[in-house]
Formats: C-alpha cells, sequence, structure tokens
C-alpha cells in the first residue's frame, strides 16, 4: 500500500502518457492483472464529489472539509453537492455532475438508505468510483454490484451506544433511571446507536432503568422539548440522558439546566461537537457530560474519496478485494473527561490536511485514530 | 296567565340566545374549538395528572411562545389570501444574527446593543422585500415567499460559516425566556404581547379590516379606496419583523445558534391557522383562533409524551386525534360551510 501511494503520488508531476505508464506499471508490482490497467482513469479527466445532506450540520461541514483536504493533495477539482436534506435534491444535483463529462470519483452521504441504488447506477453508467457512506439498504453490497461501487463504510453505531452506556452507567455507579434520545426514528444510524445503548446497560447494568426513549429526529429544538415534557413527567427520578447526537444534547441539556436539574443528571451522547468539548473542559452543570464519541466527518469523507480514487486509478481493483473492504466499519473512540485531552489535535485547524497526509502513506483501512476494525452490516445484538 | 309567563320565557331564551349568538358571531368566539381543548385536557389530566401540573402549565407556555409569535403574521398574510413560506429562513438569519451579535462563545465582541434592532431588522427588510415583490410586481406570494425562505437561509449559512456553533455566554440572557415573572415564563409573556397587540391591530385598525377585505374580494376593496398594495406589503412586514422576533426567541431558548433555527415551525403555523378557522383562501378567521390552534398543536404533543404513548405510535394517534378534534370543530358549522378544497 505504501510503495502504491508513492508512486501515484509520483504522478502528479507526468504528464497524461508518463501517468498513465506509472499507473500501469505500479499496477503490474501490485501483482492487479490487467483488469486494473482497462478500467484506470487519467487524473486530469477526473472529478472529485462530495455529497452531503445539508450544509448547516458542523458534520456535513467537516465531511467537505476532508475532501477539500484529500483534494487539495491529489490536485483534482473538488464540487460538492448539497442535498439539502432531500434525496430528490442530492439525485438530481449528482445527475448535473455526472453529465459533465469527467470521471467523477465520488463521497456520497446518502440522505436516505434507499438512494445507494439510484446513485449507484448513475455512477456506474458515467464510468466513475463511488463510496457511499452511513446510510444503505443492507441486502444492496458493493460486493455484487461491480468494481464502481467501490465501498460502503460507516462507523458502528452499535459501538456508539454502547460507548455512551457505559459512561452513564459507571456515572451513576450501576443505579438509576435514564432517559433517551434517539435520532429520526428509521435512520440506520439511529437504530444501531440505540440498540448498542439498550444492550450494553441490559448486560452490565441491569441496575439501570431506562425509562423512555423519545426520538428527536436530531434536532436541537426537539431535543430540548421533548427533555422539557420528560423533565415534567418524571422530574428528579431522571438520572442519566443518553442522546443519539450531540446536537440533541445541547438541547437536552438547555432544558435541564432551566429546570435547575443539570448538577444532578449526567449526559452521554455522540460527536463530540465542539461546543462538548467546551462544556466538558470547563466542567458545566458539576462535570454534567460522562461520556462521548469521537469520529470526526473529515476523516469520513477523505477516507472514502481516497478508497475511490485508488479505484480509480487502479491501484486496487474492488472484486479482489476481501469483503470487509467492501463493506467496511471503523474504529469508533469513547471519549470521557479523563482522555479529552488526546482528541483535541484532531479538531486544530490543519487537522483535515494533516490526516490525508498519513491517509496517503498508510492508505484509507489503517490511518489513526480511524482504522479499519470489521466488516458489515452491523450485526444488531 | 301561565300561557303568557311561558311565551315571554320562551322569547328572553331566544332573545338570549340570540344574542349569544350575535356575541360569538361578531367576536368570532371559536367555542367548539375551546370546548374540543378541554375535552382533550381532561383526558390528558386524567391519564397523567402531572399533565395538570403548574409546572407543565409552565412548560406549555414556554413551548408555544414562538409558534404564538409566528402565527399572529403568518394569520395576518393567510387573511388577506397569501401565504407566507419564509418564516423558517427568516428566522434563521435573525437568530444568527442576533447571537453573533450578542456575547456568544465564536466572537468576543460587546455589541449586545445593536443585535436586536439588526436582528429584528433583518427580519423586516426580508418581509418588505417579500412584500414588494408580492405587491407590486404581482407574484404569487407562495413562490415569493418560497425565494424569501432560501434568501433567509443562505444569510443564515454564511452568518454560520464553517466555525464553531456559537452558544451564548451571558447566561442572563440564555435564562431570560424561561424565568418566571407573575408565575409564567418571559417568553410566554413576550407572546401574549405580540397576540395582543395582533388581537387589537386585527379588529380595531382598518388596517385588521382592510385584510380581510382584500382576502374576501381585493376588487371591492380596492374600489372602497383601501390601499390594497401598501396594506399587502405591511402584512408582509409585519409578519418578517415577527419571523425575526421569534427566530431571536428560539436561539435564546437553545442557548445556541442554528442556521435550522426554524426547523418546523412553518408546518405547525400554517396548521394551526387553519385549526383556528382562518381559511387558506383568505377572508376569514382572526388571530386569537390561530393562537387557539397553535396552543391545541403543542398541547397534543406534550399530552402523548406525558400520557407515555409509544413513539412507534405517536405521529399516528398525534394524527388521528387532530382529524377528530377538527372534525368536531367543524361540525356546528357544517352546515355553513363552503365548499371544503
Amino acid at each position: 500500500m505504501h510503495y502504491l501511494s508513492k508512486s501515484l503520488g509520483a504522478t502528479t508531476s507526468l504528464g497524461r502518457r508518463g501517468a498513465i505508464a506509472a499507473l500501469m506499471s505500479s499496477a503490474l508490482v501490485a501483482g492487479l492483472g490487467s483488469q486494473a490497467f482497462a478500467e484506470t482513469i487519467a487524473k486530469e479527466d477526473m472529478v472529485m464529489v462530495v455529497s452531503v445532506i445539508n450544509t448547516t450540520n458542523p458534520y456535513m461541514i467537516s465531511n467537505i472539509e476532508g475532501a477539500k483536504a484529500l483534494s487539495a493533495a491529489l490536485d483534482i477539482p473538488l464540487e460538492i453537492v448539497n442535498s439539502d436534506n432531500s434525496s430528490q435534491t442530492g439525485i438530481s444535483n449528482i445527475m448535473a455532475i455526472l453529465a459533465s463529462g469527467k470521471k467523477p470519483i465520488m463521497f456520497v452521504n446518502t440522505v436516505a438508505s434507499s438512494d445507494a441504488p439510484t446513485i449507484v447506477n448513475a455512477v456506474e453508467q458515467a464510468g466513475g468510483y463511488v463510496t457511499i457512506w452511513w446510510n444503505k439498504p443492507d441486502d444492496f453490497k458493493p460486493q455484487d454490484e461491480g468494481d464502481h461501487f467501490v465501498a460502503f463504510q460507516k462507523i458502528p453505531g452499535i459501538s456508539s451506544g454502547r460507548c455512551g452506556a457505559q459512561a452513564i452507567g459507571d456515572a451513576l455507579g450501576g443505579k438509576g433511571n435514564v432517559v433517551m434520545l434517539p435520532g429520526v426514528q428509521d435512520s440506520t444510524t439511529s437504530q444501531t446507536r440505540v440498540a448498542g445503548f439498550k444492550a450494553e446497560m441490559a448486560e452490565k447494568y441491569p441496575g439501570i432503568t431506562i425509562l423512555e426513549e423519545r426520538p428527536s429526529n436530531w434536532d436541537p429544538q426537539l431535543g430540548a422539548r421533548n427533555a422539557q415534557d420528560l423533565i415534567v413527567k418524571y422530574g428528579s427520578d431522571i438520572n442519566g440522558v443518553w442522546s443519539a447526537d450531540d446536537g440533541m444534547q445541547i438541547g437536552a441539556m438547555q432544558s435541564f439546566e432551566n429546570a435547575g436539574m443539570l448538577d444532578s443528571v449526567k449526559f452521554a451522547s455522540d460527536g463530540l461537537y465542539p461546543t462538548t468539548i467546551d462544556d466538558i473542559k470547563s466542567g458545566r452543570g458539576n462535570n454534567a457530560i460522562v461520556g462521548e464519541t469521537f469520529h470526526r466527518g473529515y476523516m469520513a469523507s477523505a477516507v472514502g474519496l481516497y478508497t475511490a480514487y485508488l479505484a480509480a486509478t487502479g491501484a486496487i481493483v474492488p472484486s479482489e478485494l476481501p469483503p470487509e473492504k467492501r463493506d467496511s466499519l471503523f474504529a469508533l473512540s469513547c471519549v470521557n473527561p479523563g482522555n479529552i485531552a488526546e482528541y483535541l489535535q484532531y479538531d486544530e485547524p490543519d487537522a483535515p490536511a494533516k490526516f490525508v497526509e498519513r491517509l496517503l502513506v498508510s492508505g484509507p483501512w489503517a490511518t489513526e485514530p480511524m482504522p479499519l476494525v470489521g466488516g458489515g452490516p452491523e450485526v444488531m445484538p | 296567565m301561565s300561557m303568557t309567563l311561558r311565551n315571554h320565557d320562551n322569547e328572553d331564551r331566544m332573545a338570549g340566545s340570540q344574542s349569544l349568538r350575535h356575541f360569538l358571531n361578531t367576536h368570532k368566539a371559536p367555542i367548539s374549538l375551546v370546548l374540543s381543548m378541554l375535552v382533550l385536557f381532561m383526558i390528558f389530566a386524567f391519564l397523567n395528572p402531572r399533565f395538570a401540573s403548574v409546572q407543565n402549565l409552565q412548560n406549555v407556555l414556554f413551548q408555544i411562545s414562538v409558534p404564538l409569535i409566528i402565527v399572529v403574521g403568518t394569520t395576518m398574510v393567510i387573511q388577506m389570501g397569501s401565504i407566507d413560506l419564509s418564516v423558517q429562513g427568516v428566522m434563521g438569519a435573525s437568530g444568527m444574527a442576533w447571537i453573533l451579535l450578542s456575547p456568544n462563545s465564536r466572537i468576543a465582541m460587546d455589541t449586545a446593543f445593536w443585535a436586536w434592532p439588526v436582528a429584528i431588522g433583518i427580519g423586516t427588510f426580508l418581509g418588505l422585500m417579500s412584500g414588494v415583490v408580492y405587491a407590486k410586481l404581482r407574484v404569487p406570494s407562495f413562490v415569493v415567499s418560497l425565494g424569501t425562505w432560501y434568501v433567509g437561509l443562505g444569510i443564515a449559512i454564511m452568518l454560520y460559516g464553517n466555525d464553531l456553533l456559537p452558544s451564548l455566554t451571558d447566561k442572563g440572557l440564555a435564562r431570560w425566556p424561561t424565568r418566571l415573572t407573575l408565575g409564567l415564563p418571559n417568553s410566554f409573556w413576550l407572546a401574549a404581547a405580540v397576540v395582543l397587540a395582533g388581537v387589537l391591530v386585527a379588529n380595531y385598525t382598518r388596517l385588521g379590516r382592510g385584510l380581510l377585505a382584500i382576502g374576501n374580494n381585493e376588487a371591492v376593496a380596492r374600489s372602497t379606496g383601501i390601499p390594497v398594495t401598501r396594506y399587502k406589503i405591511v402584512a408582509f412586514v409585519i409578519a418578517g419583523t415577527l419571523s425575526g422576533i421569534a427566530g431571536i426567541l428560539a436561539t435564546m431558548q437553545l442557548g445556541s445558534g442554528s442556521p435550522d433555527i426554524g426547523y418546523g415551525q412553518l408546518f405547525t403555523v400554517i396548521p394551526a391557522a387553519v385549526i383556528g378557522g382562518t381559511a387558506l383562501s383568505g377572508g376569514e378567521g382572526g388571530v386569537m383562533r390561530s393562537a387557539l390552534g397553535v396552543v391545541l398543536l403543542i398541547v397534543l404533543n406534550n399530552g402523548l409524551v406525558l400520557a407515555g404513548v409509544d413513539p412507534d405510535y405517536q405521529q399516528a394517534v398525534f394524527g388521528s386525534i387532530l382529524i377528530v378534534t377538527i372534525v368536531a370543530v367543524a361540525w356546528p358549522q357544517r352546515g355553513r360551510l363552503k365548499v371544503a378544497k
């Protein structure tokens, strides 16, 4: 991998013919055979595309940052697709770019699972390569779809839920009551996180009761409203609050603060937003936040795009990869007030560029802090 | 004698019922809506006594304040037969502008004084823009306000940028909406003042009556000397300004800024206005009725959570109860109703 990356990096200074020759030799050295060469796309014919659900969510903005960093490092122009929370908008914007004639190297953060087949078909027809992140139907597998659907990648939601449960379970000493704020109810991401949380609680913390769960659609305002209603309903019986992402947790914490209960309730969630980092560092609400998970949007998009890029250049042949590199689960880190300092480096302004530097050396499956940990689909506990 | 007395009684009763009907008609009191809500409240209180607690009353009043402020403007616009879809975009723009000028975690600047006029001004300006394009250039309000929605959202996203989520660092400001004055949350007092002003404008000013007249028949309204174009623009300016104020209040309530701060509000306030009896075709309805519609929608959601309805069924139960309530509300008027569209 290391060798391949280096030889690919070298192609930037060569002309088109030279680039193809370099790619061919690297492909041959790697023993990837003639099929790889047949599908190779020259760099000047490529366009990098990052497709995100919206441009207001910090995670999506981070997706775009990662794509920009990789686009700069590989010297390939970048197009940004904003789906504006609508599958239809996302798909039609992608179609417009596909019609431009360039060969797309794509990262798609799908709005809904059902978008994946349509996008994959269109990319295949345009001769591009796509990696899909987070959502796809379980039975729609890259292995069955040919080389243009390079990979499906995600961070396991079950581990995220388990992180949160451990943090709250330990903070409450294994006893007490918690309420849950899942995201959009039919989202796989939310469902797996919820399942992980419940499983961990049931297995390790039998003394903790889950009072109720109120899906809050990833919306801070709805998170705040539901938290208010739950405060009225259960009052001081609530000892812990788990949210499927930090956005909803920000809303919920405000409600508990307004009710004068922030000091006596523990919170855990997913995402480690900047606001959350500030709250952990300042110890807001008697150290109210006890657990978080760390993963970054820029890492997801950079890894996804780089995987697609390697397929486009012929450096990897998707159909020859083991299943876990087609349907992949990447590492998630559990964060708590004790180890948060280790993760602050990944939010420095130059962090995306540094991550991309390491990515080009280590390849998409072995870059810290997000190496490949297994193959999907996730098995519900 | 007894006959005479009985007749007299009947006359009295008839006169009484007529005057009651007259009162209801002139004040457009949505008695059936109020009754339906009372029945609903009793059921919820029976299912969970905490529903009727003071704490929950404060909770509900806190939750209804943002949509109450918006619905005043929405109603005025709908009454004249138009629609304002820009609510969420305007809220995002004003909310972001306000928090970035107030003490916040992103920028350390003391510009708090300017936060209010600038943020509300953005709402007013966006409303003015919709109103002028709609009234002067005669573009359908549906399209104009949809455009304004995206202009507002665009401003909000530009202000948001790629930087940190801004959160309020002034705890006094963040707590203001929940703090109680005379037992009720401040945010509700603000909303109540807006609703009261809306009722006064609608019932006791030329503008209020003019908007209804425009909704009934614009040509007739124009021929009677009502300055139709000006009134149309003013209605959108009021709606934009109120959306701006609502964006600020929502930002304060959340303690953080977000371009999506108005998410979902449009689908609370427009149904609320219609449930209250404001016809989308214009010429009917009132601010007070729409306000009751908002209360119904928010209480329904709150009651279902307190009653412990499983989240898997909550949406379906919410919709079903809503339909039953609306049928009950519309039942007494079914004879007079025009063709439902």
